[in-house]
């Protein structure tokens, strides 16, 4: 806003050279815009870095030389940009709107209370109780009369095994955690497939527990979904 | 440049209590919520090519029906056309009508060049063989992108257009011998609305085009 010189004819003579050398830069920047495209040097996130602050020069350059408003009062940029400001505004909101809210379709934690029974096929890594104390096994195996006899193929295991078992449609984190501070769990993870989230996961427990002792929580993006 | 000039460059609108002329205040008034109104086209298309993403089962390669050779020759052009702009609005400032009708001419020209490539594509892309983009469909099924690619990109041109006939009325006007330096800020009006057709399509372009062969 440095307002107009003494001698207009000579100021509006110097302009021409300041909108050529302007003109050339859009040129420019749009050609380098152009490129960068076409070699695909860079990754996705960087090209849009690079064409974000491209275009925002560009902007910068026609608004404040092209249209004057370097050398206009200062009421006529505030003008522009309030309505700018509203429109940026408006974009972020319509964005935030449109994001795809994550959906729990199904959340469930069983407790593993399975009696072992002999002459039973038994993968590695399954649990069985038995008394009041829990073992998994350490390898494959059908299981004999006694469980004495197979005892070498169990480890006794600290706490009671838990199915988790969750299936979701879109999410970019996943976190369990336990509403219940006798009874500790927390669990956080971060999909690759964000469509689709669908799994299960076996954990041991302090205390028996059922669903209604857990949360979950899940975000896409900006939303937040729980039960 | 003769004193006429000069003298006309003293020629002063009425007072305002802005301290700027009502026309320049209601156009950049004009222009604010302009800005609003790509704003939500843009998102609107944004949202859109986010969450329908697929035709079928098979993700919207749509760089199969854009012509970025063309598109970006189309954005040189209304670059270029900027430049003739802020010259015609510098020469009326100066009193200079032959220069004034020139810079004029070449900005009508570049401009109607504009929509020729605009058109072109959008008739390119409507009867690609193997690719029609409707407004309702592509290939043959219902999808979105059509939708707000036309209408975001179709007001863009709608507002060219009116541009252009904007500075046609111009360019005859300086024919009549009534055009003066007295008219240089109805010119330099018309010059911003030029100069804002041009900054929005530095949006569109990278984020509508572009943007599709960043992945």
């Amino acid at each position: 806003m440095s307002g107009h010189s003494e001698d207009p004819i000579a100021e509006e003579s110097k302009r021409f050279f300041t909108f050529f050398n302007l003109s050339m830069f859009l040129v420019a920047i749009t050609g380098i815009e152009i490129v960068i495209i076409y070699v695909q040097t860079f990754d996705g996130s960087y090209i849009i870095g690079i064409l974000f602050t491209t275009s925002v020069l560009k902007f910068i350059g026609v608004i404040w030389w092209f249209m004057h408003l370097k050398w206009d009062k200062i009421l006529n940029t505030i003008l522009f940009l309030m309505g700018l400001v509203i429109a940026v505004f408006t974009f972020f909101a319509v964005i935030y709107m449109g994001d795809t809210h994550p959906v729990i379709d199904q959340f469930e934690v069983t407790a593993l209370t399975d009696e072992w029974k002999s002459d039973k096929q038994y993968a590695k890594g399954d649990f069985v109780k038995i008394g009041d104390s829990y073992f998994q096994a350490s390898q494959e195996h059908t299981s004999s009369e006694k469980f004495g006899q197979n005892k070498k193929l169990w480890t006794k295991v600290k706490g009671i095994p838990h199915q988790f078992s969750w299936k979701i449609t879109q999410a970019d984190t996943v976190e369990i955690h336990s509403e219940k501070p006798e009874n500790p769990f927390f669990l956080q993870f971060f999909p690759e497939d964000e469509e689709l989230v669908e799994g299960t996961q076996i954990s041991l427990l302090a205390q028996s527990a059922t669903t209604d002792d857990f949360r979950i929580k899940v975000r896409s993006e900006a939303f937040w979904t729980e039960n | 440049m003769s004193e006429a000039a000069a003298h006309s460059l003293e020629h002063h609108e009425p007072e305002t209590s802005t301290g700027i002329p009502n026309k320049k205040v209601l156009m950049w008034a004009f222009l604010g919520s302009d800005c609003m109104f790509f704003g939500t086209l843009i998102s609107t298309h944004l949202i859109y090519r986010k969450i329908s993403a697929t035709v079928g089962s098979n993700y919207l390669d749509i760089r199969n029906v854009f012509d970025i050779e063309l598109t970006s020759f189309s954005t040189f052009i209304l670059l270029a056309s900027s430049l003739f702009m802020a010259l015609a609005v510098s020469a009326i400032h100066k009193g200079n009508l032959t220069s004034t009708r020139w810079m004029l001419l070449g900005t009508i020209v570049f401009g109607a060049i504009f929509l020729a490539c605009q058109v072109y594509e959008f008739t390119h892309f409507v009867h690609m063989p193997g690719n029609e983009l409707t407004l309702s469909s592509y290939r043959g099924e219902p999808h979105v992108f059509g939708s707000t690619f036309y209408v975001l990109t179709g007001t863009h041109g709608t507002h060219v257009a009116i541009g252009v006939f904007w500075l046609l009325g111009w360019l005859v006007y300086s024919f009549t011998g009534k055009m003066s330096v007295a008219d240089a800020l109805d010119v330099e009006c018309c010059g911003l609305y030029w100069h804002f057709v041009d900054i929005v399509w530095i949006i569109i372009f990278p984020v509508v085009y572009l943007m599709e062969y960043a992945f």
